[in-house]
């Protein structure tokens, strides 16, 4: 196994560039599942994981929101993390990419979401002494060093989940591996896994859109689905 | 009454980008009070020659902020509003307080309706929809289709709050955004349920081979019972692990 450094390097920079926008600059939804993981596996060479990884994400989070002082999971570490995972054991194997890994993927690396609410909530210390510090250089009369403590509170979030992305890369080199000695109805359950997770992420998705009549919606949306898919096999078959 | 210099484009610019960096340091007990006093420091050296009163202009804005960081845009030019008019003399400085405190609450209610618990869920839900059509491209039109709304709504309430003061309460309300954010809503739920048929059908052909039939009711059934289960308050990774142990076990004894 030899691991690639640049990936590893990549994903940390990603993962920090991100984390950033997510909280501190602009909100501009480069932290979104869907982009942020597409973004990681492009980088790393495997845009399909990325990709599908990204769109799962996104429904399974669909329904967050940082409402007030409240602390939503944190959605971005959990989709770059499970990314570069993803993408490194898929370059570790050799095999390329396929559901089975993604699964693996999500299932290892998604509780990250958790892990990052509770780094927020720690990073939330430091920001109270820059407000301290703030105040302090402003009754001195230091107003230039007062009001310059905003953008110190940027470079923690990015050296934090620049180094969880990072870890999580890493981490992916050496489960590549170890990957390829599982049974293979193992890995065939874990290929099925995949389209599962993703119908439940889109059932979550429908009852986080937070709409007054979501199953009559969803409903819709998926009889609507069904009808076409049915018509076409049918087109198909003549 | 004083004449005070008037703000210059670029200084109105450059407070325009300091305030998208209004949450860089968010803490919990003045939450964006460092990010609002970056923001409008420029304007106000700019209006404040005098240090004693560039102090006093500053820490009015050290004090307690917190809104939406969007809709914070229109908050930041009321402040250069007012901060023009009490450089001037035409009003006292508790104006300014006051006007940030009466539009804070009621405008970060406004936001998080409609940008995070609409717009968002709205654009990803049709994005993530589609993904199976457009591959990357559906993550490049997520960013296109909400910025396009974010950006021109910020700048717009930003221009608005500079132009109008106490007035942008008013122009905000006709604006509608309530009525818009539950549509919003209910098509993020429509493009969601449209998904959920998607993925079990299109995935599951491919995951599935000779099971295909099988994997594909099987993912369809998983949909809807894990909606009904979250609905019951079952927690959203438990449904998950759920059904993916499920699955997997199917997968891996038939």
């Amino acid at each position: 196994m030899s691991v690639g450094w640049t990936q590893v390097l990549l994903a940390g920079l990603w993962g920090g560039l991100v984390a950033v926008e997510r909280k501190a600059f602009l909100q501009a939804m480069l932290s979104r599942p869907l982009v942020a993981a597409t973004v990681m596996g492009a980088l790393l060479g495997d845009l399909r994981a990325g990709l599908y990884i990204g769109m799962l994400l996104e429904l399974f989070y669909l329904g967050t929101a940082n409402l007030g002082a409240s602390l939503p999971e944190n959605d971005t570490v959990s989709a770059t993390g499970t990314a570069a995972a993803a993408a490194t054991m898929a370059a570790a194997t050799g095999a390329g990419s396929t559901q089975a890994l993604w699964s693996i993927a999500i299932l290892l690396f998604l509780p990250l979401g958790r892990v990052g609410r509770i780094a927020d909530r720690l990073l939330e210390g430091y920001m109270a002494r820059l407000a301290r510090v703030a105040m302090a250089s402003a009754e001195a009369g230091n107003l230039s060093r007062a009001v310059r403590q905003n953008l110190w509170g940027m470079w923690p979030h990015f050296f934090v989940y620049g180094a969880a992305s990072s870890t999580c890369a890493l981490l992916g080199f050496f489960l590549g591996p170890l990957l390829e000695q599982l049974p293979l109805d193992l890995l065939r359950g874990l290929a099925w896994a995949f389209p599962a997770m993703a119908s439940v992420a889109a059932a979550l998705a429908a009852q986080g859109s937070h709409a007054k009549r979501a199953p009559l919606y969803a409903g819709l949306g998926a009889t609507v689905v069904i009808l076409a898919v049915l018509l076409s096999t049918l087109q198909e078959r003549r | 009454m004083s004449t005070a210099p008037t703000l210059s484009r670029s200084v109105l610019l450059r407070v325009y980008l300091r305030s998208l960096f209004l949450q860089a340091s968010w803490n919990p007990k003045g939450m964006q009070n460092l990010g609002l006093a970056y923001s409008v420091y420029p304007a106000l050296e700019q209006l404040y020659p005098d240090k004693k009163a560039l102090e006093a202009a500053v820490q009015r804005h050290l004090t307690f902020f917190n809104t939406h960081p969007y809709v914070a845009a229109a908050i930041v030019g009321g402040v250069l509003f007012h901060e023009q008019r009490i450089a001037r003399d035409e009003e006292s400085p508790d104006k300014v307080v006051a006007f940030k405190a009466a539009l804070m609450g009621p405008l970060a209610a406004l936001g998080d309706g409609f940008f995070w618990l609409s717009l968002k869920p709205a654009v990803g839900a049709i994005c993530a929809a589609l993904v199976p059509a457009l591959q990357a491209w559906a993550a490049v039109l997520f960013l296109f289709l909400y910025n396009l709304v974010h950006l021109t709504l910020r700048a717009r309430l930003y221009w608005m709050g500079l132009t109008l003061g106490d007035r942008l309460v008013e122009a905000i309300a006709r604006a509608n955004l309530p009525t818009r954010g539950a549509r919003l809503r209910s098509v993020a739920a429509a493009c969601a349920g449209g998904l959920v048929a998607w993925l079990a059908v299109d995935l599951g052909r491919t995951a599935g081979g000779d099971h295909a039939p099988w994997l594909v009711s099987g993912c369809l059934a998983l949909g809807v019972v894990s909606y009904i289960l979250v609905q019951q308050r079952v927690p959203n990774y438990v449904v998950l692990y759920l059904a993916a142990g499920l699955a997997c076990a199917a997968g891996a004894f038939l």
